[in-house]
């Protein structure tokens, strides 16, 4: 009786990811630097709300970014 | 059917984002850092032949000023009609006394209660600047060419522009421009000084004064005007004493300055005619506007674009021949209708809330030709020795141009100001929502590291 052999292939789709992205991500890090220069600066020039608010501004914009990223790579 | 398999991406992928998460707040970090630790100390020659300074490229120079002047109804001016001197002639000797009796009762409980801004320290801090005295024709101790047996200085209008220039930011101005007298602008200097001297333009070569006239030769038709800058940090806590102090500071700093000015120009064979008394000679924020060192606003005082209204505003006449200016426009008068915060934060409500300037004065002390936002100056004064009992300032302070210059954010908002007029509303509503504006306290400035005069000296004009 002749055996059958079962193979089993496992396929690994490896996709580029399109331009934008690595744009969009760009975008990212310059923003988050950004609000993170004008969070620091704004401490030294002792305006303490100005810095609260770049600083949340920065903290939310790399968590979303974060998050987006991970939800993304879930696909 | 192919089985699709991913990737562990959960992990690895989460960790390359929070790696470049990471790098974006080290680029933010090292950014800040460059923008504070660096330039504290910048030197470069002028790249124009008359020494002007590569401005950001949104401070346009244009041929007339953003405020309207129409020089057939402008008249010189007495200083002796400003409420500075004047108030018995506005609102008569008795009330006079009874404020300043009001005023100096205040003072006394102040100190005794040790109200913030108004403690001993503070009094003392504010009667504590000195300066050498101003004097028309200068301090005049310097060698002259002549007693040195050579030729005075000679060259080209530009260089003289670019030598007084460097000259100037040494002897501790923010920047200076120049401009010329002629038939109209001749009217923007003063029929009498503050003392009462008359100022007549003469014939004479020689500058020269007796006790009821000064005399300005018309030789001497040239004017610099410049700018000393002035400590944002004491000016957001008025009106208390820490605040009213900063001008006086500013002024007494320009005491020496003109003294320095008028002898280097009698150093060179010229002469160097200035101001008297404080606000002595002629209208200093016009002159300011004339050469283009920054624009007329709702203060009804000169705003630069690069320190905003933390600056003083001086005019010096010289017989140097100088490159002049041309006014400029960066979009600060026009935000100036839009904005309104110093005419809200005014405690005497004395600013202008109309939204469009007007060629209308409010008052004698105000002089007529010019389209502007004239302000109340009696209830201003009147605030003033009553209640600040010093000089008040909260105008300026709250403006939302008196910024540092650390945050990006700031030049971006300026250029903003500058190309986009129709956000200005949206700016203001900015400057509120990031608290910029907000009065401190006057205690908490004693515990405050700051750099010399409370001023940022390596802010200067295109310098970086």
């Amino acid at each position: 009786m002749a055996q059958q052999v079962v193979s089993k292939k496992d396929y690994i789709e490896i996709r580029k990811r399109p331009w934008y992205v690595y744009v969009i991500g760009l975008l990212w890090i310059g923003l988050i630097g950004f609000l993170a220069q004008n969070a620091a600066a704004s401490a030294q020039e002792l305006e303490p709300r100005a810095a609260m608010v770049f600083w949340v501004s920065a903290a939310v914009v790399l968590l979303a970014g974060v998050v987006i990223a991970f939800l993304r790579s879930r696909k | 059917m192919a089985e699709r398999v991913l990737p562990k991406l959960g992990r690895r992928n989460f960790l390359r984002t929070v790696a470049v998460g990471a790098g974006a707040l080290a680029i933010g970090g090292s950014a800040k850092t460059a923008a504070a630790a660096s330039p504290a100390f910048v030197a470069q020659e002028f790249a124009d032949a008359a020494g002007r300074s590569k401005r950001p490229w949104w401070v346009k120079t244009v041929d007339k000023p953003t405020m309207e002047i129409d020089w057939k109804v402008m008249e010189r001016y007495s200083e002796g009609s400003s409420t500075r001197g004047s108030m018995p002639k506005y609102v008569g000797q008795a009330e006079v006394d009874r404020y300043t009796a009001a005023g100096a009762k205040l003072i006394k409980e102040r100190i005794l209660g040790n109200v913030d801004g108004y403690q001993l320290r503070d009094f003392a801090m504010s009667s504590a600047h000195v300066g050498v005295g101003k004097k028309f024709l200068g301090p005049q101790t310097a060698p002259t060419p002549e007693s040195r047996g050579v030729p005075k200085w000679t060259g080209t209008p530009e260089e003289a522009s670019k030598m007084l220039r460097a000259a100037m930011r040494h002897f501790g101005a923010a920047n200076c421009g120049f401009t010329v007298l002629d038939e109209n602008t001749s009217k923007l200097i003063y029929s009498k000084d503050p003392d009462g001297k008359e100022l007549i333009f003469t014939d004479e070569v020689k500058a020269s004064e007796t006790d009821k006239q000064r005399f300005i030769p018309k030789s001497c038709k040239y004017v610099m005007a410049y700018t000393v800058q002035m400590s944002p940090e004491t000016m957001r806590r008025s009106p208390t004493m820490t605040g009213g102090q900063t001008t006086t500071l500013a002024y007494k700093r320009a005491e020496n300055i003109q003294a320095s000015v008028q002898e280097f120009l009698r150093g060179l064979g010229y002469q160097g005619l200035g101001e008297s008394s404080t606000n002595a000679l002629g209208i200093a924020p016009a002159f300011g506007v004339l050469t283009g060192l920054g624009e007329m606003s709702r203060l009804n005082r000169m705003i630069s674009p690069e320190f905003g209204p933390m600056v003083r505003v001086f005019k010096l006449l010289m017989d140097l021949p100088v490159a002049v200016d041309k006014p400029i426009d960066a979009g600060i008068m026009a935000f100036c209708k839009a904005c309104k915060k110093c005419a809200e934060a005014c405690p005497s409500q004395s600013l202008s809330f109309d939204t469009e300037p007007t060629w209308k004065v409010r008052g004698p002390w105000n002089n007529p030709g010019h389209k502007a936002y004239f302000e109340d100056s009696v209830s201003c004064m009147t605030y003033w020795r009553e209640k600040a009992t010093t000089n008040c300032g909260i105008c300026f302070g709250v403006c939302p141009f008196a910024k540092k210059d650390k945050a990006w954010i700031h030049e971006m908002v300026k250029v903003g100001m500058s190309v986009a007029p129709f956000a200005d509303s949206f700016f203001r509503s900015m400057d509120d929502a990031f608290g910029y504006g907000a009065q401190a306290s006057g205690e908490s400035w004693w515990n405050l590291d700051l750099p010399e005069y409370g001023i940022d000296s390596s802010q200067p004009v295109g310098a970086v």
